[in-house]
């Protein structure tokens, strides 16, 4: 579920043809902000996807979840009537859980009172609601839970589930993550001044800031063998991951990208391969300023000469951050460019900065048959959280 | 490498005492935290850690712009650092000491000041220098900012079994060699928000006393605190010489929900958590020493944890001996796995398990006292399970 759409092919088709999911806020009135874009999932129905329950009894970020979740079992061919439910499992991630909860709070606290708030409003706050939304609809029941490392929470859901299938306690994860549009988002990094006037450029010269967006992102994980037995298509494979903390500052990243080093370099070493052997990096690449320089010095100091050739792109100049969600869309955009040989571009990128010379892949899908890929996602918190896939052998 | 994660550590704050001595004689002395609650106010009861001030641990520096899970869980990973010698001096910090926190509500009282602000001031009139604070993995953020915890940092939310599922989640990452040593557990504040949540779904006790098991039990009171064990794998606490003091034995989690805010009470989902959780540590119920329940009191709840263990344990079940510490702490959501977890171990330490404070008869069945029990057996059970549908369990191993 993304703002250029729903479903991983027309997801595809619109990151390799340099859509763009980013437009002016609808979602609730910009009038008192001074930056108006965003990038929302818009004419979301999500009856579509939610059986059995009043979809409103779900918040926006569960919402969105499920639907994701659905389309992913639909895609995988798993029957999950079929399956042994209590080594099914759910591991998600999120920035904000559901915020949406909080607004209706505060509106409904504002316009009469503590008396006059629903009950049903905050007991749907706690952000595990939304793993277990998906539990409930599938009816897993095996582990549930959600990782809110914040931005970098898709990577970190990811790679729970890959633990949980590499030990052997499960024979099924559905990892992702998930966040709905916020007001609450939207004005933190509105006055942290982060929020870009007109367009997402990471990378680029000129970038003016990041776009918040929302989405969500399911991938379905399942053991090698068990996966090539029943004959499933397999995307990508996961090979590791490699998680840092900074411990530097709660909102602005290593100056020399201390963490996003080390993280990126457990990645590598848990996957048994050396940057020589990364084919394509998907960037965090929000598009601030100091996260996008941060990150090339990472990628420039662990890769050393070979860094400019190592194409990196960052695909949310096209859906905005969507927060939780983005590292787990991330990582479909890295499983369907190993399974396709198509990496999705940079797009608004018109000039490199001065020292942070990379192949951005600017402006235009490129082929180049990746094989081994990294995902990398950075957050709040000095979280920091890689991903290696790769293309199965 | 052997796989086995041990604890050899723990820091504690919480209503009944902040450090593990305090903790653990008001928890033997039958203490209980529970009274008016001065920052909920308005005639609330609840568990709460009265007059807290993180600066005896955590000095002035920086203080200021914490919330009170930040300042928590600061405050009990100073404490577990300590106890271990592990904690960070000058320069940059361990790169494979990291923190993993669970917690249920979170921020949730951070993020809905910041909104408020913008609902009543305007969005440009929010401070920005509060964002931070409203994400959910900040109090973890801000802790490892402030001990120099370079390794994982990771937040855990499984709702009111967030606590367990953290120290598993630690341990799995100890056994995949991402880390050599790491703090786990959990943390909670006190808040409006939650305090109304609970109470909107009438799960709070009417009179401020939580009566775990006992038949005339009415709900729940809600506590918190922090507590976070140091885990090591073994072989790094052998290398350093640092003493073991329990292992992790097993983890087990299923969830069973059909709905978001129902238990089930016939207990399908906890009693496979349960022997998931033994089968795991490769024992059968019959070397369960003692167990610590996640009974705080809520109706269905208890009723759902009886089932359980009675399908777990079968007649045997009247021989073991239960302590149910949510009568003293409260329901601690996101940190009550880790203090129940640190009431077995301790349990297993002393070879006796902490009375269940106030607790007067239950029709059960199960062997609660107001004394302290006799423990045989080298293991011990944690519970937890969530009106969710989030079910866990834990078995720790005594290693005296």
């Amino acid at each position: 579920m993304t703002p250029i759409g729903a479903g991983r092919d027309l997801f595809w088709r619109n990151l390799t043809a340099g859509a763009n999911g980013i437009g002016p806020v609808e979602s609730f009135d910009t009038a008192a902000f001074p930056v108006h874009i965003g990038a929302e999932v818009k004419n979301f129905d999500p009856s579509g996807y939610i059986r059995g329950r009043s979809p409103d009894a779900l918040g926006r970020g569960s919402q969105l979840a499920v639907a994701a979740a659905r389309m992913a079992l639909e895609d995988s061919g798993i029957d999950v009537t079929k399956i042994d439910r209590s080594r099914a499992g759910v591991s998600m991630g999120t920035t904000s859980g559901e915020p949406g909860m909080v607004e209706r709070y505060n509106d409904a606290r504002k316009a009469g009172g503590l008396q006059s708030v629903p009950a049903d409003i905050l007991p749907k706050y706690p952000c595990n609601v939304i793993p277990s939304n998906i539990a409930i609809e599938f009816n897993l029941r095996g582990p549930c839970l959600i990782i809110p490392t914040a931005c970098a929470a898709g990577n970190y859901a990811i790679g729970y589930g890959f633990d949980m299938i590499r030990s052997g306690r499960t024979d099924l994860m559905l990892a992702g993550g998930a966040d709905s549009f916020s007001r609450i988002t939207y004005m933190g990094f509105a006055r942290l001044g982060a929020i870009a006037p007109e367009r997402c450029q990471p990378f680029d010269k000129n970038r003016k800031g990041m776009v918040p967006g929302e989405g969500a992102a399911v991938l379905v994980l399942e053991p090698l063998e068990a996966a090539q037995a029943r004959g499933a298509t397999i995307y990508a494979e996961v090979l590791g991951y490699g998680v840092s903390c900074d411990s530097h500052h709660m909102t602005a990243a290593h100056p020399q990208g201390d963490g996003a080093i080390r993280a990126m370099a457990m990645a590598l070493k848990e996957s048994g391969r050396t940057t020589a052997d990364v084919d394509y990096i998907s960037a965090h690449g929000t598009g601030t300023p100091t996260n996008d320089r941060v990150e090339a010095i990472a990628v420039r100091t662990l890769f050393g000469e070979r860094a400019p050739k190592v194409p990196m792109s960052s695909i949310k100049s096209m859906i905005g951050h969507t927060m939780g969600a983005a590292s787990a869309i991330e990582a479909v955009a890295c499983s369907l460019a190993i399974h396709t040989g198509i990496i999705p571009p940079t797009m608004n990128f018109e000039a490199p900065d001065e020292g942070s010379e990379l192949d951005y892949v600017p402006n235009k899908a490129r082929r180049t048959d990746p094989r081994i890929v990294l995902n990398n996602a950075y957050a709040f918190g000095g979280n920091n959280a890689s991903l290696c896939l790769a293309r199965v052998q | 490498m052997s796989g086995r994660v041990v604890v050899t550590g723990a820091g504690v704050i919480c209503s009944i005492g902040a450090g593990v001595e305090e903790f653990e004689r008001n928890l033997y002395g039958g203490c209980c935290g529970i009274g008016p609650s001065p920052l909920l106010g308005d005639g609330a009861i609840a568990a709460e850690v009265r007059n807290f001030n993180p600066q005896p641990w955590l000095g002035n520096k920086g203080i200021r712009v914490l919330d009170s899970s930040a300042r928590l869980l600061s405050v009990a990973a100073h404490m577990a650092l300590t106890a271990t010698g592990l904690q960070q001096q000058e320069g940059e910090g361990d790169p494979d000491l990291g923190l993993v926190c669970g917690t249920m509500f979170g921020s949730v009282h951070s993020i809905t000041s910041f909104d408020w602000s913008g609902v009543t001031d305007g969005p440009n009139y929010v401070n920005p220098g509060e964002f931070p604070n409203t994400v959910i993995n900040s109090p973890a953020g801000q802790a490892a900012i402030k001990h120099k915890l370079r390794g994982v940092n990771s937040t855990i939310s499984a709702g009111l079994v967030s606590g367990l599922y953290a120290i598993h989640y630690a341990s799995e990452f100890l056994r995949f060699g991402r880390a050599t040593a790491l703090l786990a557990g959990g943390v909670e504040e006190l808040c409006e928000e939650s305090y109304i949540s609970f109470g909107k779904v009438g799960v709070i006790s009417a009179n401020g006393r939580p009566r775990p098991f006992a038949s005339d039990r009415d709900g729940a009171t809600l506590g918190e605190g922090s507590a976070l064990w140091m885990l090591e794998t073994a072989e790094s606490a052998e290398a350093r010489g640092a003493k073991a003091l329990l292992e992790i034995s097993g983890f087990g989690a299923a969830h069973d929900a059909s709905d978001i805010n129902a238990y089930r009470v016939r207990g399908e989902g906890a009693t496979s958590a349960i022997m998931q959780a033994l089968s795991a540590a490769g024992i059968g119920p019959d070397e369960i020493g003692c167990v610590v329940a996640g009974a705080s009191g809520s109706r269905a709840g208890d009723e759902m944890e009886t089932h359980a263990l009675r399908n777990v344990f079968g007649a045997r079940l009247e021989r073991i001996p239960v302590c149910a510490p949510k009568a003293a702490f409260g329901e601690a959501m996101g940190a009550s796995g880790a203090l129940c977890a640190l009431t077995a171990g301790l349990a297993l330490s002393r070879r006796s398990l902490a009375p269940t404070t106030g607790f007067q008869s239950s029709d059960a069945g199960l062997r609660l006292s107001t004394e302290a029990q006799d423990v045989d057996g080298d293991y011990a059970l944690v519970n937890c399970f969530g009106c969710d549908g989030n079910n866990a369990a834990l078995v720790l191993k005594g290693l005296n």
